[in-house]
C-alpha cells in the first residue's frame, strides 16, 4: 500500500467540480509539501494558482492531455471528471468520448509514466434501478444500469473499463474505484441534490425507494484517506443508515408535491416542472438502490462516515440556510 | 348487505391498550422510524389501527403457543400459506405485533411482482414485507430481525377447495438460509385462513394466459369471516455441524421435519376449531377492550 511520504505530487482531474475543489483544499491542508495540479475542460479561470496548486485548461481525450504527464512526474492521480450523465446536453458520443476513450486514456498515461495509484470516481447508479434490487447491493453485483437505459451506457462501460485495467494491471498501478450513493453538499451541482433542494419537487407516491446520501465533507475526506487506507479495489461509498424521499423532503423543509410517478414519467417526456429530472433517474426515485459498505468498513472502520444520511440531509439544509 | 354492515362497524373500533404499548415499544426499536428496506413504522400502525378490529372480531384470531417466540435475535418463521389472497400473511404479522409479550415485526418475504406493482409492492414494504430474494433476507436476518417465509409459495395460497389444507412441499431456501444465519425457525400453522373463500377454482389455464402467479375464481369477493387459529410450534434447530451448502438430500431430512410439525399442528388445530358460523368472541376480549 502507498504511503504518503512517498508522494510528492497529485493530479486531480475534474477540477472544476465542488468535489474535486474540497479535495484539493484538504489536500493542500493536511499535506503541505505535495504539489498538485488540477485540470479541466471547464474554465479554470475564477481559481487562482499557488506555489502548491497548477492549473490547465485541457479536454484529457485529446493528444496535448500527455504533456501534462510528461512534464510532471505525478505519484497519485484522482480521477474526478466524469461528465454528467444527468443531463443530455452532450451528446452520447461526446459523453462517451470524454467518459470512456478519456478515461482508459488516464489509465494508459497514468501506468506508462508511473503513476503509483489512481482513485477513480464512479456512481453507484452502475448498479441499476430495479424492482429485484436487494437491498445493500454488494459491489459484486452486475452492473444493469445500461440495460434499460442506454445512455447510461458510457457510465457503466467507464466503470467496467477501470475495473479490467485494475485486475490486468494490479501488479504496477494501484487502482481504486470508488461507487458512491448520491453526494449532497453545497458546493455539490448533481441531480439528485438540486432535485432535494426545489421547492414543489414531485415525489413518488405510488413507490417509495430507500435512499443513501453521503455528505460532500465525508466523500473528501474518504478521498483523502483513499491514499493510505484504501488497497485497489472496487469499493461502494455510503452511510450505513437510509431515508425515503417523502421523509428527506420533510426534514429539508420545503414543500412538495405527491404525485404517481408511473403517471408522472411518461408526461416528464413533454412537460417542464421543478426539480426535472432525466428519464432514468425517474427509476431511482421508484426502486431501491441500496449499497453495501462492507468491502470498505474493512479498510477505514465501520464509521468512515462523519454524518448519517438523515445527519447528511440536515446538513445541506443547513448550509443552503446559511449561504 | 350484512358484511357490509358488519365491516363498516368494525372500521369504527379502537385498538387496545396492548396495541398502543406495541407500538411504544416499536419506536425505540427502529429510531427513525423507517429501515432500509421499507418499513414506515407510522405508516404500519395507521394501516394496523384499521386492520386491528377485523383481525380481532372479524376474523377473531387466537395464537397458541407465543411463549415459543424469542424476544430478541434472528429467527425463520415459517407457515403454511393459504387463504387466496395471502390475508393469512397479514394475520399472522398482526399476531406477532399485538398478541406476543414481546412485540415483533415479522418480515414476510414477498413475490417479486408485487414490487413493479405501483401503489402495492410500497405499503407492502411500509408494512415490513421484503423482496423475496435470499441475500435481502440474510442482510434482515444479521441485523437479527424475524423474518417470515412461506415455504409453499404461490402452490400454497393458489389451491381449490379440493385441495383445502393439503400442504404443498416446502422449499429448501428457508433452511439453508437459517443455517447461515445460524438461527432456529419457528413453524406455525393457520388454521381457518383456507375458508375465507370456502368454493375456490383456480384457473390455472388463465393464469397461465395472462402471465400471473394464479387466478382464483370465488364464490365471493370479500373473505368470509372464519375464524382463524395462530399456532405457533416449538422452535426448531438447525443442526451446527451442518454446513449451508449442505445436499438438498441432507437438508430436505430436516425440512421433511419441519413440514410433518406443521401438518401435526394444522391437524390438532383442525379438531379444535370452532366452528365456522358460530364463533364466539375471544374470551378476555370485553376485558381488553376496557383496558
Amino acid at each position: 500500500m502507498l504511503n504518503v511520504n512517498q508522494i510528492n505530487s497529485i493530479l486531480i482531474i475534474g477540477f472544476a467540480g465542488g468535489l474535486a475543489q474540497a479535495l484539493t483544499n484538504l489536500l493542500l491542508k493536511t499535506y503541505p509539501n505535495i504539489k498538485v495540479t488540477g485540470i479541466d475542460s471547464r474554465d479554470l479561470s475564477k481559481f487562482e494558482e499557488t506555489d502548491n496548486l497548477k492549473l490547465f485548461r485541457i479536454k484529457y481525450s485529446r493528444s496535448n492531455f500527455e504533456k501534462i504527464f510528461r512534464g510532471h512526474k505525478f505519484d497519485v492521480v484522482y480521477h474526478l471528471g466524469r461528465l454528467s450523465h444527468a443531463y443530455p446536453k452532450a451528446n452520447v458520443l461526446e459523453r462517451a468520448d470524454i467518459n470512456v476513450v478519456g478515461t482508459q486514456r488516464i489509465m494508459e498515461l497514468s501506468l506508462r509514466f508511473g503513476v503509483k495509484k489512481v482513485v477513480v470516481l464512479s456512481t453507484y447508479h452502475v448498479y441499476g434501478a430495479f424492482p429485484d434490487n436487494p437491498i445493500f447491493l454488494p459491489e459484486t453485483a452486475p452492473l444493469r444500469a445500461s440495460f434499460k437505459y442506454p445512455e447510461l451506457h458510457d457510465v457503466v462501460e467507464m466503470d467496467q473499463g477501470t475495473a479490467g485495467f485494475m485486475w490486468r494491471y494490479h501488479d504496477q498501478i494501484e487502482t481504486v474505484i470508488f461507487r458512491p450513493c448520491n453526494i449532497i453538499g453545497h458546493n455539490i451541482r448533481n441531480v439528485m441534490c438540486s432535485y432535494l433542494m426545489t421547492p414543489y419537487a414531485i415525489v413518488p407516491s405510488d413507490f417509495k425507494p430507500m435512499f443513501q446520501f453521503i455528505h460532500e465533507s465525508d466523500m473528501t475526506r474518504i478521498l483523502l484517506r483513499s491514499l493510505e487506507n484504501v488497497p485497489g479495489g472496487v469499493y461502494n461509498v455510503a452511510p450505513r443508515d437510509t431515508i425515503s424521499m417523502p421523509k428527506a423532503k420533510k426534514l429539508l423543509g420545503g414543500e412538495y408535491f405527491k404525485a404517481p410517478i408511473s403517471l408522472v414519467q411518461p408526461l416528464a417526456r413533454f412537460v417542464r416542472w421543478p426539480g426535472r429530472l432525466p428519464q432514468y433517474l425517474f427509476d431511482y426515485l421508484k426502486y431501491s438502490c441500496v449499497v453495501s459498505t462492507e468491502e470498505l468498513d474493512k479498510h477505514l472502520g465501520p464509521r468512515f462516515c462523519h454524518y448519517s444520511t438523515r445527519e447528511a440531509v440536515a446538513k445541506l439544509l443547513d448550509e443552503t440556510a446559511h449561504g | 348487505m350484512a358484511l357490509k354492515k358488519i365491516i363498516k362497524d368494525l372500521a369504527k373500533t379502537k385498538p387496545d391498550r396492548k396495541f398502543v404499548l406495541t407500538y411504544r415499544i416499536l419506536r425505540q426499536r427502529y429510531p427513525s422510524g423507517e429501515d432500509s428496506w421499507g418499513l414506515d413504522l407510522q405508516f404500519l400502525r395507521k394501516i394496523f389501527v384499521k386492520v386491528w378490529p377485523f383481525y380481532r372480531h372479524y376474523f377473531k384470531v387466537r395464537v397458541f403457543g407465543e411463549e415459543h417466540v424469542p424476544e430478541k435475535g434472528a429467527i425463520v418463521a415459517t407457515s403454511n400459506h393459504t387463504g387466496q389472497i395471502a390475508l393469512d400473511g397479514a394475520l399472522v404479522t398482526m399476531a406477532f405485533f399485538s398478541d406476543i409479550k414481546s412485540p415483533r415485526i415479522l418480515r414476510p418475504m414477498v413475490e417479486r411482482f408485487v414490487y413493479k406493482t405501483p401503489f402495492v409492492g410500497a405499503w407492502v414494504a411500509a408494512l415490513g414485507g421484503i423482496l423475496g430474494d435470499r441475500r435481502n433476507c440474510m442482510a434482515l436476518l444479521k441485523q437479527g430481525e424475524a423474518v417470515l417465509i412461506f415455504p409453499e409459495g404461490v402452490r400454497g395460497i393458489a389451491k381449490s377447495t379440493s385441495e383445502f389444507y393439503q400442504l404443498q412441499p416446502f422449499g429448501l431456501g428457508f433452511f439453508r438460509m437459517a443455517l447461515e444465519a445460524e438461527c432456529d425457525i419457528l413453524p406455525i400453522a393457520v388454521v381457518g385462513a383456507e375458508e375465507f373463500y370456502p368454493y375456490t377454482y383456480q384457473a390455472r389455464w388463465l393464469a397461465k394466459r395472462l402471465k400471473l402467479p394464479c387466478f382464483p375464481i370465488t364464490a365471493n369477493l370479500l373473505p368470509l369471516p372464519s375464524p382463524v387459529d395462530i399456532y405457533i410450534g416449538k422452535p426448531y434447530s438447525v443442526p451446527k455441524d451442518l454446513s449451508k451448502d449442505a445436499s438438498d438430500a441432507a437438508i430436505a431430512k430436516h425440512v421433511r421435519k419441519i413440514e410433518d410439525q406443521i401438518k401435526q399442528m394444522i391437524q390438532e388445530g383442525l379438531e379444535k376449531r370452532r366452528p365456522f358460523a358460530l364463533a364466539k368472541r375471544i374470551p378476555g376480549d370485553a376485558e381488553r377492550q376496557s383496558n
